[in-house]
């Protein structure tokens, strides 16, 4: 089987993404196992802000971000019913991506050409340029 | 007020409020944060609370430290022993938490979350307090200044700083390599130094702080990339498997 992961941010074009792969899904006999993740930055002052509110908050913190991203995304693959395993990843998005990729043993990822934090004359999003670089698999990339 | 309208003429003046302004939204955007977060698992009515109470005590204690750090800075060994502290919180500033702290014991009320909060505010409301005193320097309106401009962002900035710092990281490389042009000054000018080295090293009052921003950057630096290297294996927060109907 298949294996596809794919990133998302709640942005629309990730969102657009994520339709694309169900009617990637749809169209393949014994479907795919399918890998859905959200990458959290690091929170700036990590070190100092941890040693006194401890790690558990700030994890708990980039769980509930990394949620409320997934959701669209998560209510999307559930109405098509569409199996799925969730993953929110903490760190530089087009590292982490890859890293996913390579551990899970992803055959193709699938995302945004542009993301949450994009300013508008660019073609492509810095994390979808930095992820065709990184990516040890083909890279699909809906607008 | 002659006084005053004189000193605003300074270039002095200004770079050192440019100086304090810096500073300060690193320093105070960590206490911001640790309010936010403390007050996060909250009911919102007990949010609003955690964050008054944290906040409130946050101003008071500025103050409070203000006015002692003036006063004790001016005592000998005491500006080196303040170095030494701003340098390790500086080059601290650069380096991503690693997973393994565990904080004050983290519990879902009210007073836990303030206790958490209170500890934070006096922790990092010291280091901002010394930071702001040794960029005033003799400087009363600059002290001042540096003291009310951290309150605002204490109460109000954990969002917007949270966003700035995630965007344009660089503000806090920036920010610690001027703790450390801070740090390395102020050791320079202790009162037990001062004398030997205005009299036999008077570049050391440009060497210092230029060696102790570079100190701070370079160490700093190489603590986070040492972290990077070290984290093999993935952070994965999600739970990892949802179903739909299977196909």
């Amino acid at each position: 089987m298949l294996k596809f992961l794919v990133a998302v941010d709640g942005s629309a074009p990730s969102s657009r993404a994520v339709d694309h792969l169900i009617r990637h899904v749809g169209v393949l006999k014994e479907g795919a196992e399918i890998h859905l993740l959200n990458v959290q930055h690091q929170i700036p002052y990590g070190s100092r802000v941890s040693s006194v509110v401890g790690h558990d908050k700030i994890a708990q913190f980039h769980r509930e971000e990394g949620m409320a991203a997934l959701k669209t995304a998560m209510q999307k693959l559930d109405s098509a019913r569409v199996k799925y395993h969730h993953h929110i990843g903490v760190g530089a998005e087009a590292d982490v991506i890859c890293q996913y990729a390579r551990d899970k043993g992803c055959d193709q990822i699938f995302m945004g050409t542009r993301g949450l934090g994009s300013v508008s004359n660019l073609v492509l999003g810095s994390v979808a340029t930095k992820v065709i670089h990184l990516s040890p698999v083909p890279v699909v990339l809906v607008k | 007020m002659m006084e005053f309208l004189n000193e605003l003429q300074t270039a002095a003046f200004w770079t050192g409020l440019l100086a304090i302004i810096w500073v300060n939204i690193i320093l105070s955007g960590d206490n911001a944060v640790v309010i936010a977060l403390a007050a996060r698992s909250l009911p919102a009515r007990q949010q609003k609370q955690a964050v008054i109470w944290g906040a409130g005590a946050a101003v008071v204690l500025r103050i409070i430290l203000t006015i002692v750090a003036v006063e004790l800075l001016r005592l000998p060994w005491l500006k080196l022993i303040g170095g030494v502290l701003l340098f390790w919180i500086a080059v601290k500033l650069l380096v991503p938490e690693d997973g393994s702290d565990d904080g004050v014991e983290s519990s879902e009320n009210l007073w836990a979350a303030i206790k958490t909060i209170l500890i934070a505010d006096l922790v990092m409301s010291l280091d901002n307090v010394i930071a702001v005193a040794a960029v005033a320097k003799d400087s009363f309106v600059l002290l001042i200044l540096g003291l009310a401009i951290s309150i605002p962002l204490v109460i109000f900035g954990a969002t917007m700083l949270m966003k700035i710092m995630d965007r344009y990281p660089i503000i806090i490389t920036i920010g610690a390599g001027l703790l450390g042009w801070v740090a390395g000054d102020m050791m320079a000018t202790d009162p037990v130094l001062k004398d030997w080295v205005d009299a036999n090293a008077a570049w050391l009052h440009w060497a210092a702080p230029a060696a102790g921003a570079a100190f701070v950057v370079a160490t700093g630096k190489w603590l986070a990339a040492r972290a990077e290297a070290g984290r093999r294996e993935v952070v994965d927060l999600g739970e990892g498997s949802e179903t739909g109907a299977p196909r």
